[in-house]
């Protein structure tokens, strides 16, 4: 074929006449076959195109694959301005927190006709909206003006029928708390936007939450819940009990927290007053703070179980030891004396149930200010305790630690510190010797076990529990013993500190209780802020009058809720300390 | 032959553009399927979301506890009230064998016992 054309072509060049050839050569070059060229050119013109048309059908491929990729960005724009959260569920997978799709009510000013009539009729329908202001929004120039967040979808249904032009409804996610004030403190609350400001919820947003509004994609519902430790049932009893002794011995304020012992879930967590979250104007109130993570305070006599333990830890002191409680013991210009005075030398169970003052200042003295203060911060009382919580507080230290404030701090005052820190020390001191962090979300004994650190021996942490059910059985928290439930507790009545002065009349009663004191699974603390005495408690304020029965009702009402069996066959704990020879 | 074979073509390039509709157009209608389903769930499950927030809140132990108190005669639970279930005596023996299709006879054959025969029954016979 080429050879053909070839000789086709050196006939045609011969046939020509020389100037047409002298001005081929001139216009393509000596001895270029223009056949040759053309068919070369053609078939670059093809490869092009075949190339440009091969793209075309792919697109066409790519937008018949994937059609609705546009469609829904445009869609996912128009709904959720408020962005979703995620569920908030107890332990038993009651709702703490959801969200519920609301319409919003917005305005388009551009494309308002009469903004008048539409003011008038739009405050026909929702009467607690500002008319001034809403006319001055719609005639503003804007292309957009929110007028309502968060409507009521018959009131959405009315305002459809007014047919006003130019205002236009966005469905909205809001966050409801179905239970109200119950668990108010523990999960916080969230703005109008949806973010986080207290609690477990801004905990949420600061895990990444945040970040995932921001990108525009947290608009669905499509989030695993959180799952949290607290129970409801718990929490409520808690709560009822709570607020009717607040009420009965006409204190400012109450407290109560439920710890697992062995895994540290916080099982329920209550401060009264509290708010309701879904009113979030109730949450500024500085009186309604959490008392038992914001607050810091000198938590009494409950401070004494932290000495004790420290005495027994140390192997210097045994159950046996005794320390001379005659006379009250002057340090400097204070006389440090004893509420429930016995003036006699006492041994240790003595001192821990008749709550001596003297005995356990006489008791870390014995062991030295360095030991003490080494002791407490190994039990984190010295550290600021921080949980999934974002609200803590940093534990009141004394800078300079002298002899004097071990005496104080012995018996728990001098050293100020949250609850919730107060706690974990405790439940050190009866689960067997783990330090274990507290925690709001789920967490089995193992996590807990590779979390935890062992502060005191295991021989020190039964002696512990068997001083506190001592205590429960004959000594200042008789009060709160359920029968059956094998209770264990440590009162502690604080004086506050009113102008520089401790106050006789203005107590911090505190009440720690364990149960079963044998092999504990829980904890209970219950503050009550400056209780006053009744003619009931015989003029009595201290924590044995009031907070000691607060948390007895309360163990009679958790405890078959938290399934703890009742069991009727102890032996007294004097008995057991005995046998286990001090 | 050759105009056989455009022929051939054109008649086949008919048949894949008709067919090429027809699956656009399904494709189409398909896809306001989907659309128009997933709206439907995303309504669903704010519905559901709704409904389980009105649950709750209707479960709220502080409601049902105000509620119980005003309608029901029922008190807190005590310890004394467990028990455990290896201290439940024993259940009685039964009276009637199971599996008998006369429970009313077997129980008359049970309270008549065949061995004593009381003694008051021949007396009176021979009295007579």
């Amino acid at each position: 074929m080429s050879k053909i054309l070839l000789t086709k072509a050196v006939a045609a060049r011969m046939a020509e006449p020389w100037r047409r050839r002298f001005t081929r050569r001139m216009l393509y070059g000596r001895n270029v076959d223009r056949g040759a060229t053309a068919k070369g050119r053609v078939g670059l013109a093809i490869a092009a195109f075949a190339v440009v048309y091969a793209i075309v059908a792919l697109r066409l491929v790519i937008f018949a694959v994937a059609p609705e990729s546009h469609a829904a960005r445009r869609s996912g724009s128009q709904d959720a301005v408020a962005t979703a959260r995620p569920d908030i569920l107890d332990r038993n997978a009651q709702i703490l927190a959801t969200d519920v799709r609301m319409p919003s009510l917005f305005g388009e000013p551009r494309k308002i006709i009469d903004v008048d009539e539409a003011t008038e009729l739009l405050t026909a329908v929702l009467p607690d909206l500002d008319g001034a202001e809403v006319r001055e929004r719609l005639g503003s120039k804007r292309g957009f003006v929110w007028l309502k967040r968060e409507i009521k979808p018959q009131q959405q249904q009315q305002i459809h029928r007014l047919g006003i032009p130019g205002i236009g409804f966005l469905p909205e996610n809001k966050r409801v708390y179905p239970n109200g004030a119950e668990v108010s403190h523990l999960i916080g609350l969230v703005n109008i936007d949806n973010q986080g400001i207290a609690g477990i919820e801004k905990w949420l947003d600061g895990r990444g939450l945040a970040d995932l509004h921001r990108a525009g994609f947290a608009s669905d519902r499509q989030q695993t819940p959180i799952e949290l430790a607290v129970d409801l049932r718990v929490q409520h009893a808690l709560r009822d009990e709570l607020i009717a002794a607040a009420d009965k011995y006409k204190a400012k304020a109450a407290a109560g927290l439920v710890v697992d012992v062995n895994t540290g879930e916080i099982i329920s967590m209550v401060s009264v007053p509290d708010y309701d979250p879904n009113n979030p104007r109730e949450a500024n109130d500085p009186t309604r703070i959490n008392r038992l993570t914001t607050g810091v305070f000198e938590l009494g006599s409950t401070f004494k179980a932290l000495t004790v333990a420290m005495a027994l830890d140390s192997g210097k002191v045994t159950l046996n030891s005794s320390f001379d409680a005659r006379v009250p013991l002057r340090y400097g210009r204070f006389n440090i004396h004893d509420y429930h005075a016995q003036r006699r030398i006492l041994t240790v169970p003595e001192i821990f149930t008749y709550s001596s003052n003297i005995g356990t200042a006489r008791m870390a003295l014995s062991l030295g200010v360095e030991h003490h203060r080494w002791f407490l911060k190994k039990v984190g009382q010295l550290d600021r305790l921080r949980t999934e919580l974002p609200e803590s507080a940093e534990p009141l230290v004394p800078k300079r630690w002298g002899e004097l404030n071990t005496v104080t701090i012995a018996f728990g005052h001098g050293l100020s510190v949250a609850p919730l820190q107060a706690v974990m020390g405790i439940n050190a001191l009866v689960n067997g010797g783990y330090l274990i962090p507290p925690t709001f979300m789920r967490r089995t004994e193992q996590e807990a076990r590779a979390l935890a650190t062992q502060v005191v021996k295991p021989e020190t942490s039964e002696k512990m529990r068997y001083l506190m059910r001592l205590n429960a059985e004959k000594g200042t928290a008789s009060k709160a013993d359920v029968k059956g439930y094998y209770v264990g507790g440590k009162t502690g009545t604080s004086e506050k500190v009113v102008g520089g002065r401790y106050s006789k009349t203005k107590l911090l009663n505190t009440f720690t209780a364990i149960m079963p004191a044998d092999k504990p699974r829980y904890q209970l603390l219950i503050i009550l802020d400056e209780p006053q005495p009744l003619k009931e408690t015989f003029g009595f304020a201290t924590s044995g009058w009031n907070a000691a029965p607060t948390a007895g009702k309360v163990i009679a009402r958790i405890a078959p809720l938290l399934g703890l069996e009742p069991r009727f066959e102890l032996p007294p704990a004097e008995r057991l300390i005995l046998a286990r020879g001090g | 032959m050759l105009r056989l074979v455009n022929l051939a073509v054109i008649g086949v390039l008919v048949l894949a553009a008709a067919w090429l509709y027809e699956i656009k157009y399904s494709s189409t209608r398909q896809a306001e399927q989907v659309a128009k389903l997933r709206l439907e769930i995303r309504r669903e499950r704010d519905a559901i979301a709704a409904l389980r927030a009105e649950w709750a809140q209707l479960d709220n132990p502080d409601r049902i506890q105000i509620l119980a108190r005003r309608h029901l005669t029922l008190k807190p639970i005590e310890a004394t009230q467990f028990d455990s279930l290896d201290r439940l005596p024993e259940k009685p023996i039964d009276i009637v064998p199971p599996g008998t299709t006369d429970p009313i006879g077997a129980l008359i054959e049970h309270m008549v016992d065949p061995e004593v025969v009381t003694g008051g029954v021949p007396d009176r016979e021979a009295s007579q």
